[in-house]
Order: C-alpha cells, then sequence, then structure tokens
C-alpha cells in the first residue's frame, strides 16, 4: 500500500512538472511577448525606477488596448540589478532563461548596461538602453543585440563644449564626479573644447567621490582662479546638494555652471534651484512640441498624477522602436528584429528619429536652456528658451565609431 | 594665488574642522569612559540628520528660532536614544574583549542602518537653513557662507563647554576619575554604571548636534554615517583615544588639510587623513594627546 502511495505520488508530481513545462511553453511561445526589465530599483536608482516603470507600463497598456503586436499581448517581468554588474548579469540571465523573455528593457547604472549587453550577445537576445548612457557601450564594448535611445557620455560632454563655446567664456572649470560617467563626459568635453576654441583654458578639474555630499572642501578650489564657466558632470541628488551649497559661496554670481537638469533633479531641489543657470536634459516634455509627446505627458499624467520624467520618455520611446522594428521584421526572432531595427525609421516622443546601423545608436540630441519659473510648474523650475542640439552635430561619425569598435576585437 | 585666498581656505577648512570636531569628540569621550569603541557612532549621527529632517519638515518657515528649536531639541533625544542602547546593550560588554564590543557595535550599525531605511527610504533629504544664515558674508573679496560661520563658531562653543564640564565641574571631576581609577571611584561610593551612561548619553548628544548641522550644510542619505564614522576614527588616533582635545586637535588638521591638499594634489587629498593616520601610528601609536595603554 506504502509502496503504491509512493508511486501516485510520483506520478503525479510528474503530471505537474510536465503541465508546468507546457504552460510555460505555450506562454513563452505564442500568446505573448514577454520583455525582461533588468532595472535598478534599489538604492539610488529608486526615483529613475518609478518613472521608468510607469511608462514601460503605460506603454503595455495602450499596445494590448490596440490589439497587441502581431497579434500578442506585451508583458513585462522586472528584476532589481541593485545598481551592481553582477546581479545584473545574472538576472539578465534569469529574465532570459527562467522567465523566457523575448527582450530586455536595460537598466539606470551604465556599469550594470555594461554587464547586461554581453549577456544579451550571448543568448542573442535584444535589448534597449535608455538612461544608461555610456558610450561604450555603442562603441568599445558594442554588440549587434542592441540599442540606445538616450544621448550618450560623449555627446552630453560634446554637447557641453559646443554649447558652452559659443558663448564668449574662455576660462573654464570641470567639476564631477570620480567614476567612469564622469571621466566619460569630461574626455568628450576637454577633446571638442580644444577643437572648438583654440583659446579657452581649461583652468581646474576637481573630481569629487561619487555619493559626497558636502562640497565645502571642494568648491573654493573650483572658484580659485576665477573661472567665468564651470561644466559639471554631477546628476540627481548629489548636482542639488552641489547647487544649494554653490550658492552662498557666490559660485553662481561670478561664473555660468551648465550642468544635467532632468525633471527629477529640478523637482528634488525645487525652489531651492537659482534661475538663469545653464543646464541640458535629455528629454524635456515641456519643452518638446509634437503631438505625439503632448498625447504621452496627457495620459501619463492622468494615470500617475505626475509629470514624466526624461526616463519615462525615453524608455517610452525605446519600446516605440522595437515593437515598430518587430512588426517591421514581421517576426520576434531576435536576428530579423536586429536587421529591421538597423536604419529604422520610428516616430519618438521627440520626432522622427532612426537608429544607425553602424553603432545602433538612435540619433537623439541634448537639449539645452536656462532655468527659470514656470507659472506651469508651481513646485519647481525647468529649463526656458530650450533649443535642441541635433544628434548629427556631436555624435561621433561613423569612421570613429569604427574605429573604436575595431579596437576591442 | 594671493594670501587672501589662502586665508579664506584656512577659514573654510576650519569650518569643516569644527563641524568634525562635534561628531568625533562624542566617540573619543566615549571610548575615554567607557573603552568600548563604538562603531554605531556615526549611524547614531545619520539617525539626528534625520530625525532633524523630519522636525524640520512639521516646522513652518525656515526661521531662526525653528532652526534653534532643532539644536536644542534633536541632541536631547538622541542622547534618549543613546541611554536606551547603553542599558540595553552596551552596559552588557564593558568587561568583555574589545573583538566583541566591536561585534556589537557592528550589528548595531547594520541595524540602526536599516532602520533608518525602513523609516526615511534612500532619498537625499536635507534641511533648508534659516534666512539669516542662508547668504553669505564678504571674506576680503570672496563669498564664505554664513552657515559656515556658524559652524566655525558653534565648534569652540562646544569644545569650550566640554572643557568647563569635565575640568570645572564635579561632574566632570567624577568622568575624569572614571577613566582614571574607575575601581576607587566605586569604592568613594559613586555609581560607576551611571558615569558611564551619562558619557554615553553625552557622546550621543554631541552625534545628534553633528547630526543637525550637517543637516542644513549638505543632503543626507543612508551613506553620511559610514563615511562619517571613518574620518572620526582617523581623528581619534590621529588626536588619541579618549582625548577631547587630541579630536579637536585632529579633525582641525583633517579639516584643513583636505581643503589645502587638493591644490597641489587634486583628487589624491583624499587620502591625506588615512596619511596622518598612519604617520602618527608609526611615530606616536597612542596619538598626539592620547597617553600609551598602562
Amino acid at each position: 500500500m506504502k509502496r503504491n502511495n509512493l508511486a501516485v505520488l510520483i506520478v503525479v508530481f510528474c503530471l505537474i512538472l510536465a503541465g508546468g513545462m507546457i504552460n510555460s511553453g505555450e506562454v513563452a511561445a505564442s500568446e505573448t511577448i514577454r520583455l525582461g526589465f533588468v532595472a535598478d530599483i534599489s538604492g539610488v536608482g529608486a526615483t529613475f525606477y518609478k518613472g521608468q516603470k510607469a511608462a514601460v507600463d503605460l506603454f503595455i497598456e495602450e499596445a494590448n488596448a490596440a490589439g497587441g503586436v502581431l497579434g500578442k499581448k506585451l508583458e513585462v517581468i522586472v528584476r532589481d540589478a541593485q545598481l551592481k554588474p553582477d546581479i545584473g548579469a545574472n538576472m539578465a540571465r534569469e529574465l532570459i532563461l527562467s522567465e523566457k523573455c523575448d527582450f530586455l528593457i536595460g537598466p539606470t547604472s551604465s556599469a550594470v548596461a555594461l554587464a547586461a549587453t554581453k549577456v544579451a550577445q550571448e543568448f542573442k537576445k535584444i535589448i534597449y538602453f535608455h538612461t544608461s548612457n555610456t558610450e561604450a557601450l555603442t562603441t568599445t564594448d558594442f554588440q549587434p543585440y542592441m540599442f540606445q535611445v538616450v544621448p550618450n557620455t560623449g555627446q552630453e560632454g560634446r554637447g557641453a563644449a559646443l554649447f558652452m563655446s559659443q558663448r564668449p567664456y574662455k576660462r573654464y572649470a570641470y567639476i564631477g564626479p570620480d567614476y567612469a560617467y564622469g571621466h566619460d563626459q569630461f574626455k568628450a568635453f576637454k577633446g571638442e573644447l580644444g577643437k572648438l576654441k583654440a583659446d579657452a583654458e581649461l583652468q581646474e578639474i576637481v573630481w569629487v567621490k561619487l555619493g559626497e555630499t558636502n562640497f565645502s572642501p571642494y568648491i573654493p578650489i573650483l572658484m580659485s582662479k576665477n573661472p567665468e564657466a564651470i561644466f559639471s558632470s554631477f546628476w540627481g541628488g548629489q548636482l542639488s546638494s552641489f547647487v544649494k551649497q554653490a550658492k552662498p559661496y557666490g559660485v553662481f554670481n561670478k561664473a555660468a555652471l551648465y550642468s544635467l537638469f532632468d525633471l527629477d533633479m529640478l523637482r528634488v531641489t525645487g525652489q531651492d534651484m537659482p534661475e538663469g543657470l545653464l543646464g541640458y536634459s535629455r528629454c524635456p516634455f515641456y519643452a518638446i512640441d509634437n503631438p505625439e509627446m503632448k498625447a504621452f505627458v496627457k495620459k501619463y499624467y492622468d494615470k500617475n498624477k505626475e509629470w514624466p520624467a526624461d526616463w519615462a520618455a525615453m524608455a517610452y520611446d525605446g519600446l516605440i522602436a522595437l515593437t515598430d522594428a518587430i512588426k517591421k521584421a514581421n517576426s520576434t526572432d531576435s536576428d530579423q528584429v536586429v536587421k529591421a531595427l538597423e536604419g529604422l525609421k520610428f516616430k519618438s516622443l521627440r520626432g522622427e528619429r532612426y537608429i544607425r546601423p553602424e553603432d545602433h545608436m538612435a540619433n537623439v540630441g541634448i537639449y539645452v536652456g536656462v532655468t527659470a519659473k514656470n507659472p506651469d510648474f508651481k513646485d519647481f523650475l525647468v529649463l526656458k528658451d530650450v533649443v535642441e542640439v541635433p544628434a548629427e552635430k556631436i555624435l561621433l561619425s561613423v569612421e570613429e565609431v569604427k574605429k573604436l569598435q575595431a579596437e576591442k576585437k | 594665488m594671493s594670501a587672501e585666498y589662502y586665508f579664506f581656505m584656512l577659514i573654510n577648512g576650519l569650518s569643516q574642522g569644527m563641524l568634525l570636531f562635534i561628531v568625533a569628540s562624542g566617540l573619543s569621550l566615549v571610548f575615554g569612559v567607557l573603552r568600548v569603541i563604538n562603531f554605531a557612532h556615526g549611524s547614531i549621527y545619520m539617525i539626528g540628520a534625520f530625525v532633524a529632517y523630519s522636525l524640520s519638515t512639521l516646522l513652518t518657515g525656515t526661521s531662526l528660532a525653528s532652526f534653534l528649536l532643532l539644536l536644542l531639541v534633536v541632541p536631547p533625544a538622541i542622547a534618549l536614544l543613546g541611554f536606551v542602547l547603553e542599558v540595553s546593550l552596551f552596559r552588557r560588554v564593558y568587561r568583555e574583549e574589545h573583538l566583541l564590543q566591536l561585534l556589537l557595535t557592528y550589528a548595531l550599525v547594520l541595524i540602526l542602518d536599516n532602520v533608518v531605511r525602513m523609516i526615511w527610504g534612500g532619498d537625499p533629504r536635507n534641511v533648508a537653513r534659516p534666512e539669516i544664515l542662508a547668504g553669505s558674508v564678504d571674506l576680503m573679496g570672496m563669498a564664505l557662507p554664513t552657515y559656515n560661520v556658524f559652524i566655525l563658531l558653534v565648534g569652540p562653543v562646544i569644545a569650550l563647554g566640554l572643557w568647563l564640564l569635565l575640568y570645572r565641574t564635579r561632574a566632570g571631576n567624577v568622568i575624569r576619575a572614571a577613566v582614571s581609577y574607575p575601581d576607587i571611584l566605586g569604592a568613594l561610593g559613586v555609581n560607576v554604571s551611571w558615569v558611564m551612561t551619562a558619557t554615553f548619553m553625552l557622546g550621543c548628544w554631541l552625534a545628534g548636534l553633528g547630526g543637525v548641522l550637517v543637516a542644513a550644510l549638505a543632503n543626507v542619505d543612508l551613506s553620511i554615517g559610514m563615511e562619517k564614522i571613518i574620518e572620526c576614527f582617523a581623528v581619534v588616533v590621529i588626536g588619541g583615544l579618549g582625548s577631547v582635545g587630541g579630536a579637536l586637535l585632529g579633525s582641525l588638521i583633517i579639516g584643513v588639510g583636505i581643503t589645502f591638499f587638493q591644490l597641489p594634489f587634486g583628487r589624491w587629498a583624499l587620502v591625506f587623513p588615512y596619511f596622518v593616520m598612519a604617520l602618527v601610528l608609526i611615530i606616536r601609536p597612542w596619538g598626539l594627546f592620547g597617553r600609551p595603554e598602562r
């Protein structure tokens, strides 16, 4: 009797296992397109993630209401990479192997992105990057199963040089966080400034530990040679802290500051943000005038009772490009979708864009302007007189990209 | 660069050093009396900063009065937390070896940091400076934030207060006696264990004061506790464990040094505190103001 029981148990167990397999196989093969989101949810990534996830959810809701993509419903599965490359790689692997995801959505941290892109290459699954923006992803660490819809660190550094060199400044200073992102931007900035303005003088370069929020020891050094213009690579909370402390040191009376003023940073800083600072944003919804963006902002605001941060709009743009490519390829097969992606023209929230075949970089520019109060936003300042610096002016040339891609191999 | 600029840097650095002193003196004092290296001192300081933030959101306006209220209310609240910690935990390990004490205080770091994470989350916070301290004063043509001047004034007041307390009052005599001759003090009928509790609370009061001051200086987040405790260790090693005067000197050396060494060395100035620490350990292992262990 006992023996029989055991046999029954084993049979039942096998049936459950088999059933599970049939089930998951079915889901992956026909019903849905599964998007695996390698996200940075905890720590300083939390604010970024909130906007990204809300935008991804919104896109999926709309796409599914319209009948899905190739008749399949979209679905997102999220894993926390915790801003750590090794965890990010494991999560990407898990999303592909256990969760049977067809495509991956990238993280916030560039370090995690560099780890995830390798996993994507290994399993031939397409990943797109919307917030993490190291230029290396499209140059030295390029692999074909990726595309990037966020202006990269090289563009940001060269854009800063382009914007600041057009103004009558001669004496420049730099301050930024002492890790890859800051160094990438600085390198691009320094190179381009030298090219554009021969008499420009880069007087003082100050590196601050990532995460340091007390700038008292650094600001007097930054100002020691009386620069006329300062480029800062700080972002988010660290930038907000820097701006607040720089004000009473009289920094803004003496020099023009140029930095990344994304919506989340502007919201955090609130009314402490001085007026008249120079800055740029990667995707400021309030300065982009086209019907797609307007419709997106309205839907996003109605649903979340909050304005979409830059990261939200860019995460959304990535899904537009991805689903367009899937439709164009009429398949979810990675190789065919990659083929469709190369040179793909898509209607992004930022206007018509295309994906450059050589490095899979979308021709997205940066938006420069001046901080100002705006009656539409009571609690925080935004940029005004915003001008888009088109991607073509600040992207690496195809030759330069190919050279860098070849170096690695 | 002009002499004026160096003077400006000196004043600015001294202000940094004073803030460090306020926190480090608490750590040093606690070690002097309790002989426990309190790893959790930084976490207690961080809690002070976050409590100050929460309280500031309840107060309206950025008047000097509401900021002074923070300075008045938060440090005693943190001292109260110190009371709970001392009576429930620290008291039990005074006679144990240092390794066990270190395990306890390190465990406390993990626990307190996670409590802060649960209550306040990971977002950076800050306390608005009162309007009167938000501007800057002119120091030979350069703008020095009024708030840094304020810290520069608070520091010596605290140092003087501690000195008066330790050397000019009976309570101070008892504390100093507890450092040198705890057994005899007990034999004289003084309740040594309450002396220790009071000292621990004083140490926490100082950490809480530092927390309030830093919350209006810079953004506070989950990392500030760990960062501060490392700086504090450098300070007490340089100045001598248990010596308040040493903590003052060590803090000022580090505060001024970090700023000045950036001129020639740039980002490598971060190494400065550890370099001085190593130097002191080689030349005078018990610190500039400390005494060799008996």
